[in-house]
């Protein structure tokens, strides 16, 4: 129902560091589709992108090999109908919306991969972790997707996790770019004084 | 007065800043550069602290991390290290450990007592009588070492932490690892360089111009390497396997300690040496320093340390200290080569030394004692990699067995001797083979890693260790003068004890360690491990070699706990609703991750507006997976105890899932949205272990079956509409569902719009025991659907209720909870599920187990309990007992007062012998009286027929 | 924290994945004796030395894969030593 606005677990819209090294951005309405489809299916030769990178596709969308046999394609809001219906669905192929069960966060800057580093163990450094990279790992505790997906020649990075963990996991990506001059608005302390 | 001395050409001091600070309540100057201590000792301070034992006075003695003596409180921050801390204006800085005050410490008295408080103090004192014992732990509190700590005003600051993943993590930054360090960057590898001290340079730091020259030469070409992350003032604290390396970063700007936790392709481990105290009768007196302590204060501080000096040297470093104090205007009395069998036996004084008694029989007057007496190799993070080092008389110190594994290499002064270019040279031979391990093992990690492009540079060959090791200069063994003096200066523990300690059998190094706390201070060794094992070498007649060592194990220096703690990450998971809770007065309840309404003011209102009217409740936490596939009926057969081949596309049925074990584990309701689309429901706090378990026998069991899994918890907010009025509410609402009994009968799911929200799922079920039906409602819409069914339903009676609602109200009906009404050991039958148990089936989890419990009897019963007087709630857990016995009989498992009936109603486990209908028990409440109470024919306390949800 | 090498993913922090223990198979349970099966149930060999044992890898590709690692140096076959 296009008149029902989508609810963010995240309300606070976009906010940088004073000298926008780093910007923390809800994506929560991005379009998010998830595949899963055996070796050998259509879905699987159609999407072609192996397990730990991404490619745009010639609508624009970003299809990502999120696991070994499961892909996720993220596409501007209001595009869910028009991605499920372009993946062939012979054979055994699930096809799952799940923009409403994922958060999302891009966070971007010349500082972003220091914040994240903070508080992900994984290697993000750019041969680790091109752009272009997917993969999934531990963000302040919270379990997430990510795609390296740069922006203008910027790093940036696309994170979801599990809708309820959302709000957490703002709060703790927040506090980490504090050491980078981001200041966390009233309400979304990790410690609250 | 003041020991400040003229500009030294070394001096880290800028006497244009002057830093003001306090002393005890004393106003006093220093300068910017300055520790703490060397400003307190530029202002003619010569006792800093009180022993932890016999409280004996003690003053600066090494002068840097080590300093056993230099533990100071500092505003609300305890055990300051004095000897490194940098000054800063306005530090409120006193001692420690001194009761009532320095000057007059009445602990002081244990010197009188000694003999009380030797080897074993803490186990052979203050244990008799027991009874005493409240006192003596007042009294020892008041002994003990440490400061204040200030836990609940500290302003102290939030502590931090980050990951890092260098190719080569270097622990040192003198010659040889900043060598390592710029090899190692100029090979292509990141690098991280860690420095225990404030700035690079290690012991060319004190050095002579030269030695200082390189020193600022090397650190500047580290400082601008654009491979080099140069860490100051960070100590490596541990080594792991698979060199997981953690780094404690001192003085960050943005927190007091921060922890880096570091995965290391190699780490050089290039600490340097550390100066060994001698022992001696008198050796812990203020004015007896260490030769290094000398230079440092001399040559970094242009503090005088004394006015006349003895000097011990068996080394360069105490020539050169002779030099030194020459030079800072100290009267050198005498200098006692111990290369020439020349040293000291004793000295005396109090306060500060005043007599030294030396082994040609001379007695001298100074008030300085300087030694210069060998040194120890802290090889703790190679013991930590599992190296054992070994002692060679011949150089007087312990070196690496070579036994290390191949990512961690040892470069420069614990490696062997040499000048500053023959420790850079050795450096650099150590970071190039580590680049190369390094970048080898970069290669392997950026070709194994899925999100990474395959690497673009070829992958170095593998590089021979050809280093040539560092020569091991000669040095006498000088360990002990022929007097008893201190050899833990932190624990008090003298070479006396040892020795005793060695009579009373604890004649090995662990053991004496363990018994005389000997190497267990704040110092961890790295002053007194090479002494002690000389001194019981020594009371064991053997050679050094053959005494072993302690080992050293993380922290190579001790960290504090906020460091460890770092920010708290605990994650909370919030339900799409959860902020309408917060503000229409819920109060919150911690469930596992999940932060939910309990109530919003008034839990039996709410139990009883669903039993009269209609109520909502947010049960989004109840795990949610989406299960595809033509195998699904299968894999639910193999999980759930019932069976499920039959279900028919539109119901549900619930379900009860059991371990391999046979114990209860999870359960829930799965419906059939359509032929190869299920939606299984889990219990909130077991829906990860489901999801992972469900793949555990799908990846590795029955890779041939063909389904798919999905969590999709937090992307369907779960609404229940319970009540009577809840069918005539949601007619309302939905569209192209028929709700009537008829058409959408109990145990039903259909798929519609709620609100014009579409693709909601509902199904009928009755947790609460009313008419109810269960909304799955995509998030992003469901505020819109939980606002809507509130105001439409206002006529209707419609209010939502909270947790404790609804566990009123399935209390009532009798639904046990997973893990509330059944524990670790409440198998199948316990939970009263036979007719669910389906034993017929070839495989299912744990069926064996299932078969073994249906043929026993003597299992555990879940029964439905009322006491007699209804007025009385037992608590959750109290204990069902044998009559006025103790024997135990069972448990309430839950409780609560019915609104429903108006008396209180329970669950329990009751042994088979309590478990028919009628029997009457015995509660045993926690206040210790016993209550009677009924074994009821059901479960259920209302309706146990279930007439009221399927009408 | 060690190093386990996923086979998809790559090596990742232990952390990151749940181990699940020695590899042992499943009697037929429909067949087997109770003491058979709990032998399944409880016993391990836990020795000193190498075990297959299998992982989850919880936080990354969410597949479960065996590997051999010896207990007593935490060495993993197949991985550059350690």
């Amino acid at each position: 129902m296009s008149e029902i606005t989508m609810q963010s677990p995240v309300d606070v819209g976009s906010i940088s560091a004073s000298d926008g090294s780093v910007t923390l951005s809800d994506a929560y309405a991005t379009t998010k589709v998830q595949v899963r489809a055996a070796t050998g299916t259509a879905a699987a030769a159609t999407l072609d992108v192996p397990y730990g990178s991404s490619t745009r596709n010639v609508d624009g969308d970003l299809v990502c090999g999120t696991r070994p046999d499961e892909w996720t394609i993220y596409g501007n809001p209001g595009r869910s109908a028009a991605i499920v219906a372009s993946v062939p669905t012979e054979g055994f192929v699930t096809v799952i919306d799940i923009t409403h069960g994922r958060a999302m966060l891009r966070v971007t800057g010349s500082n972003a991969t220091a914040a994240l580093s903070k508080i992900c163990n994984l290697d993000l450094s750019d041969e680790l972790t091109p752009n272009g990279a997917v993969f999934s790992g531990s963000l302040g505790s919270v379990s997430c997707d990510w795609v390296r997906a740069d922006e203008g020649g910027e790093t940036s990075f696309l994170i979801s996790c599990e809708r309820s963990f959302g709000k957490f996991l703002f709060i703790a990506v927040a506090d980490a770019c504090t050491e980078f001059g981001l200041s966390v608005p009233r309400g979304w302390e990790l410690h609250p004084h | 007065m003041s020991n400040r001395l003229p500009t030294q050409p070394g001096e880290v001091i800028d006497r244009s800043k002057s830093l003001s600070f306090t002393w005890n309540g004393r106003a006093v100057t220093g300068f910017e550069g300055d520790t703490i201590a060397s400003a307190l000792a530029a202002n003619g301070v010569d006792v800093f602290g009180r022993s932890m034992k016999y409280h004996r006075k003690r003053g600066i003695m090494t002068a840097d991390h080590w300093d056993p003596n230099l533990f100071l409180q500092v505003g609300d921050e305890p055990n300051v290290r004095a000897g490194s801390r940098k000054l800063q204006a306005g530090m409120v800085v006193s001692t420690q450990n001194v009761w009532p005050s320095l000057k007059f410490d009445l602990a002081a008295a244990n010197q009188l007592l000694g003999r009380f408080l030797s080897s074993g103090f803490y186990y052979k004192t203050f244990m008799r009588p027991r009874f005493l014992w409240p006192l003596y732990q007042k009294v020892l509190r008041k002994f003990a070492p440490g400061g204040e700590i200030h836990w609940k005003t500290s302003k102290h600051g939030a502590y931090d932490k980050r990951y890092a993943h260098p190719d080569v993590l270097v622990a040192g930054g003198g010659p040889a690892g900043m060598g390592a360090a710029l090899a190692a960057a100029d090979s292509g590898a990141r690098v991280m360089l860690v420095e225990h001290y404030t700035e690079l340079g290690g012991h060319l730091r004190w050095g002579d111009d030269a030695q200082r020259a390189r020193a600022a030469e090397l650190g500047s070409a580290c400082e601008a390497h654009p491979n080099v992350e140069v860490l100051v003032d960070s100590t490596v604290t541990g080594r792991y396997d698979h060199n997981w390396i953690a780094v404690n970063q001192r003085s960050h700007p943005i927190a007091p300690e921060r922890l880096v936790k570091a995965r290391a392709g190699v780490m050089v481990v290039a600490p340097g040496l550390i100066e060994r105290p001698y022992v001696f009768a008198g050796n812990d007196t203020p004015g007896v320093l260490l030769a290094g302590a000398a230079r440092r204060l001399i040559n970094l501080y242009a503090v005088r340390p004394g006015e006349k000096a003895v000097v011990m040297t068996a080394n360069e470093e105490g020539d050169a200290a002779v030099a030194d104090l020459d030079r800072a205007g100290v009267e050198v009395v005498a200098v006692l080569d111990a290369r020439k069998g020349e040293g000291i036996v004793s000295v005396e004084g109090k306060g500060r030394v005043t007599k030294v008694t030396t082994t040609d029989g001379r007695t001298l007057s100074a008030d300085t004692v300087v030694t210069a007496t060998g040194w120890t190799a802290p090889t703790s993070l190679l013991n930590m990699a599992g190296d054992r080092p070994i002692y060679d008389p011949s150089a007087a110190r312990y070196f690496s067995s070579g036994d290390l594994p191949p990512n961690l290499l040892v470069a420069g002064g614990v490696d062997g001797d040499g000048s500053t270019d023959d420790l850079e040279a050795h450096g650099r031979a150590t970071g190039a083979l580590a680049a190369n391990r390094a970048l080898r093992r970069r290669h392997d990690r950026v070709s194994q890693t899925a999100r990474a492009n395959p690497p673009t540079w070829e992958k170095p060959t593998e590089m021979a260790d050809d280093r040539t090791p560092l020569a091991r200069s000669a040095h006498p063994e000088c360990y002990r003068s022929s007097t008893h003096g201190m050899v833990d200066f932190s624990e008090d523990v003298s070479s006396k004890d040892l020795v005793q300690a060695s009579k009373e059998g604890f004649d090995s190094i662990e053991l004496m360690k363990r018994y005389t706390t000997v190497t267990m201070g704040p110092a961890q060794g790295k002053l007194e491990t090479v002494n002690a094992a000389a001194v019981l070498a020594d009371a064991n007649q053997v050679a050094m070699a053959d005494i072993g060592t302690t080992v050293w194990r993380p922290p190579y220096s001790p960290i504090s706990l906020g460091a460890l703690a770092g920010r708290i990450h605990e994650p909370v998971r919030r339900s799409a609703l959860q902020d309408w809770h917060e503000a229409h007065g819920a109060s919150p309840l911690l469930a596992g991750q999940w932060i939910r309404p309990d109530h919003y003011g008034d839990a039996m209102a709410e139990a009883t507006n669903v039993r009269s009217n209609v109520g909502l409740i947010d049960v989004t936490p109840l795990g949610k997976l989406d299960l595809r596939g033509p195998d699904v009926p299968k894999l639910l057969e193999l999980v759930y105890v019932n069976k499920w081949q039959k279900l028919e596309v539109g119901r549900v049925r619930y379900g009860t899932m059991v371990a391999e074990d046979g114990v209860v584990s999870d359960d829930g309701v799965t419906g059939r949205l359509g032929e190869n689309h299920w939606l299984m429901t889990t219990t909130s706090s077991g829906a990860g272990a489901v999801w992972e378990m469900l793949e555990d026998w799908l990846q590795t069991y029955k890779p041939e079956w063909d389904v798919h899994v999905t969590a999709v918890t937090g992307g369907l907010t779960s609404i229940n509409v319970a009540g009577p009025n809840s069918r005539t509410l949601l007619d309302r609402l939905v569209e192209d569902v028929d709700l009537s009994a008829e058409a959408f009968p109990y145990f039903s799911v259909r798929t519609g719009a709620v609100a014009g929200v579409q693709n909601c799922i509902i199904w009928r079920i009755g947790f609460t025991g009313e008419l109810s039906y269960e909304i799955h409602v995509p998030s992003g819409h469901a505020l819109h659907v939980w606002e809507a069914l509130l105001e439409t339903g206002a006529d209707l009676g419609c209010a939502p209720f909270g947790v404790e609602a609804q566990r009123i109200l399935r209390l009532e009906k009798g639904h046990y909870i997973v893990g509330q009404d059944t524990d670790g050991l409440s198998k199948a039958p316990t939970a009263g599920l036979g007719g669910l148990v389906k034993l017929d089936k070839t495989d299912t989890l744990g069926l064996p187990e299932l078969k073994h419990a249906y043929e026993r009897d003597d299992l555990p019963i879940l029964v439905g309990i009322q006491t007699v007087d209804g007025t009385i709630v037992p608590e959750e857990a109290a204990q069902i007992v044998d009559g006025d016995s103790n024997r135990i009989m069972g448990r309430i498992t839950s409780s609560r007062m019915s609104p429903t009936l108006g008396r209180s109603i329970c669950l329990g486990q009751v042994d088979p012998s309590l478990s028919a209908a009628g029997t009457e028990i015995t509660v045993l409440m926690a206040d210790g009286k016993r209550i009677k109470a009924t074994v009821q024919e059901h479960h259920a306390h209302v309706d146990h027929e279930g007439a009221r949800q399927r009408v | 924290m060690i190093v386990v090498p996923c086979p998809n993913c790559g090596p990742r922090n232990s952390g990151d994945l749940r181990p699940a223990g020695e590899v042992v198979s499943r009697p037929d349970p429909a067949t087997c004796s109770l003491s058979e099966w709990r032998e399944y149930l409880y016993m391990r060999h836990n020795p000193a030395d190498w075990v297959t044992e299998t992982w989850y890898c919880r936080g990354g590709c969410r597949r479960y894969f065996t590997i051999e690692r010896n207990t007593a140096t935490n060495e993993i076959r197949g991985q550059e030593a350690s």
